[in-house]
């Protein structure tokens, strides 16, 4: 059961700006203010404004934030939880990247422990004060949705009742450097357009609270979705350029499905990586296609409207799932107005939100390495 | 449900393979050795960075003595699970400091594609057209146990029919740095190494190296791994003990705390192989699994000083 939610976005901090900002076709890419980028070309990202804080792991801070709000969402105390029962997944492709380039500066930093990939997770274990499992999966840009998976997996398998799951990451010279000496980046996402030429990035995080049935029915939780299936497959092809043929996309997609028990037409929705690079776009409708049938369920990307948010981004895509289970409405693609014909065969929602039936979704997430993950959620 | 280990391979610091049947060592001029992989991998492997070069070769040697080759057909059922305290610390100092001196012009597309962990699993995947889940994480010097639980769970769960599990993590300079800027709590003398096991579910093919009983990651974890093997604590011949020194009084009371107070067998194999962080635990699994006797339940531990532990119970199969 998935019993909560946090968000700081760069659409606004907490759920609802994240949630009325897609549905209202908001973009918050803009030139970058944080830390110097004039020199970076291009240096368009989606920044996270109203978080305050002087906070200098800038992740772990996000990462804090989302946490608090996912268990006040959940009614739950971490006091008065077993801690030994509680978990955390927390994904991330850069942690401490901006403490790590003051660092490697000769600068001093506050705290160096907090550079490791590792670091958020361990934050956030030591500020809940558990002693469950605490893991940080690595799958590039799809970290956010395997950690996800993992907490599944713990409650499923008994290993804890409470799993603090998402994913957190920053925006650094570090990484906007590297999109673009790849000539993978744009000024704007537009996801599945024909005029795409690349992808924006984007921060913050996102964190649900993935609880056992039993442990949330003894306490009368709301319930706000389910996780149905979980699945992940390897490219095996290409270390930065996707499978053109979007074999291995498939078989996360389908092996999500499978493990959820569900034939592809009881999927009402998909949330697409949809990065908006001329490859991966076209490599997901043919993945897409190929397990769901031409135009078989309605598709977006929210890329357009937050960026590329790296190990937050399938966090983020899985509680726009529970918001399109809840509200039975898609967002529309922000960025995309004229689809790519190598796209035609997805049912993409852009324009205008629109409204579905749903009772499950799936999002797919894929990244550097080949790696695929996939994530089927269920209304309550 | 049992799994059973049907191949291993290990790379160490040089002199220290000695102290595990199989293992190799690194080359006199500090390369990782690449001579065993099929020729295929071994062109891929040496213009890799190293922490993928040593699971490249951990990894290879393990798939070679479970049976498989490099030529075989894309296996869409044998997934990859990777646990590595720092993945790719090195490469992201080497790309940041390029970008730092000579800004985007100076970012170089090959390190930048390697500053994400996976990417040693990637090149594995590639290298033995492994399509099935490649998932890599990290657990802080806890990881390398932590993967072969998840891997384990993996097998369990029928998402895959055989997983490659390994720890692996590479020292340099920025590394060494960084442990020192940290007060270096990790405790024995940093070292590389590349440990991997292949995985497969009870009786499916390979010869049996050892099984593996049951798993827990957590701050207290002990009593989990025993309870999810089916093996009473009082059982337990032989431990396999991990904990840097600032932890060790604190592991040798929650051993005490599940096992009671009668005297173990104790393995300490940091004290030949060094703190090798992400590999720790899976060298832990094969040291032990060479040392205890037939039948015997082991119990090893993964340690690291963020507060991560990882438990694991094996077993050498009686009769081979």
């Amino acid at each position: 059961m998935i019993t909560g939610c946090g968000v700081v976005s760069p659409l606004g901090g907490g759920l609802r700006p994240f949630w009325e900002g897609l549905l209202a076709a908001r973009s918050a890419v803009q030139p970058i203010t944080g830390f110097p980028a004039d020199d970076l070309d291009p240096h368009a990202a989606a920044e996270v404004r109203d978080v305050t804080s002087s906070d200098d792991d800038r992740a772990g801070a996000f990462a804090l934030e989302a946490t608090a709000q996912a268990l006040a969402d959940a009614g739950l105390e971490p006091a008065a939880l077993d801690a030994r029962r509680l978990g955390v997944a927390l994904g991330t492709t850069l942690g401490g990247a901006r403490l790590f380039e003051r660092w490697l500066d000769g600068e001093a930093v506050g705290d160096p422990e907090r550079i490791p990939y590792y670091a958020p997770a361990v934050r956030v274990a030591r500020r809940l004060a558990c002693r469950g499992p605490v893991v940080t999966p690595q799958l590039a840009c799809a970290s956010g949705t395997q950690a996800i998976a993992l907490a599944a997996d713990w409650v499923r398998n008994g290993r804890a009742d409470v799993v603090l799951a998402g994913g957190a990451d920053l925006l650094c010279r570090f990484v906007v450097a590297g999109f673009n000496c790849l000539r993978a980046t744009a000024d704007r996402a537009r996801p599945f357009d024909v005029a795409r030429r690349g992808l924006v990035l984007g921060e913050g995080a996102a964190v649900v609270v993935v609880e056992d049935a039993e442990h949330a029915a003894r306490r009368h939780a709301r319930v706000r979705g389910r996780v149905l299936g979980t699945g992940a497959a390897a490219d095996a092809t290409h270390m930065t350029a996707p499978d053109r043929e979007g074999r291995g996309a498939a078989r996360a997609m389908q092996a999500a499905l499978a493990d959820a028990g569900l034939d592809p037409a009881a999927v009402g929705f998909v949330s697409a990586h949809g990065t908006g690079t001329p490859y991966n776009d076209a490599m997901e409708a043919v993945a897409i296609a190929r397990v769901f049938g031409p135009r078989g369920v309605p598709v977006n990307s929210i890329k357009g409207a937050i960026g590329h948010t790296l190990g937050a981004a399938g966090a983020f895509e899985a509680v726009l799932c529970l918001q399109v289970l809840a509200e039975r409405i898609v967002p529309p693609t922000v960025g995309l107005a004229a689809v790519d014909p190598a796209c035609a065969a997805l049912d993409l929602v852009y324009g205008e939100p629109r409204p579905v039936a749903v009772d499950a979704t799936l999002s797919t997430s894929s990244g550097f390495a080949g790696v695929n993950a996939a994530l089927v959620l269920g209304r309550p | 449900m049992e799994v059973v280990v049907t191949g291993a391979g290990v790379v160490v610091e040089r002199g220290a393979e000695t102290h595990l049947r199989g293992a190799l060592g690194l080359d006199a001029d500090g390369s990782v050795p690449l001579g065993h992989l099929p020729e295929v991998v071994r062109g891929r492997a040496s213009r890799a960075e190293r922490v993928t070069q040593l699971l490249l070769a951990a990894g290879g040697r393990a798939l070679a003595t479970a049976g498989f080759d490099a030529a075989a057909a894309a296996e869409t059922r044998a997934g990859i699970v990777v646990g590595t305290a720092f993945g790719c610390f090195l490469t992201n100092a080497a790309y940041q400091r390029r970008v730092a001196a000579g800004g985007q012009p100076a970012a170089s597309p090959r390190l930048f594609a390697a500053t994400v962990s996976n990417a040693a699993a990637g090149e594995l995947a590639i290298a033995y057209r492994l399509g099935g889940p490649a998932v890599t994480l990290t657990a802080g010097g806890a990881s390398g146990l932590t993967a072969l639980g998840e891997a384990m769970e993996a097998i369990r769960a029928g998402r895959a029919d055989v997983v490659v599990a390994a720890g692996v993590d590479a020292t340099g300079d920025a590394l060494a740095e960084w442990l020192a800027a940290t007060g270096g709590a990790y405790g024995a003398p940093p070292a590389e190494a590349g440990a991997a096991v292949v995985l497969e579910r009870t009786g499916r093919r390979g010869p049996e190296v050892c099984r593996l009983a049951g798993h827990a990651s957590a701050f207290e974890p002990i009593a989990a791994a025993c309870a999810d093997a089916g093996v009473a604590p009082a059982e337990i011949a032989l431990v396999v003990s991990a904990a840097p020194p600032p932890l060790a009084s604190l592991e040798a009371r929650a051993l005490a705390a599940v096992l009671g107070e009668r005297r173990r067998r104790l393995l300490i194999p940091k004290r030949v192989f060094g703190e090798t962080f992400g590999a720790a635990g899976i060298l832990g699994v094969l040291a032990a699994g060479a040392e205890a006797g037939r039948g015997d339940p082991v119990l090893v531990l993964d340690v690291c000083p963020t507060g991560h532990v990882a438990a694991l119970v094996a077993s050498v199969p009686e009769a081979r």
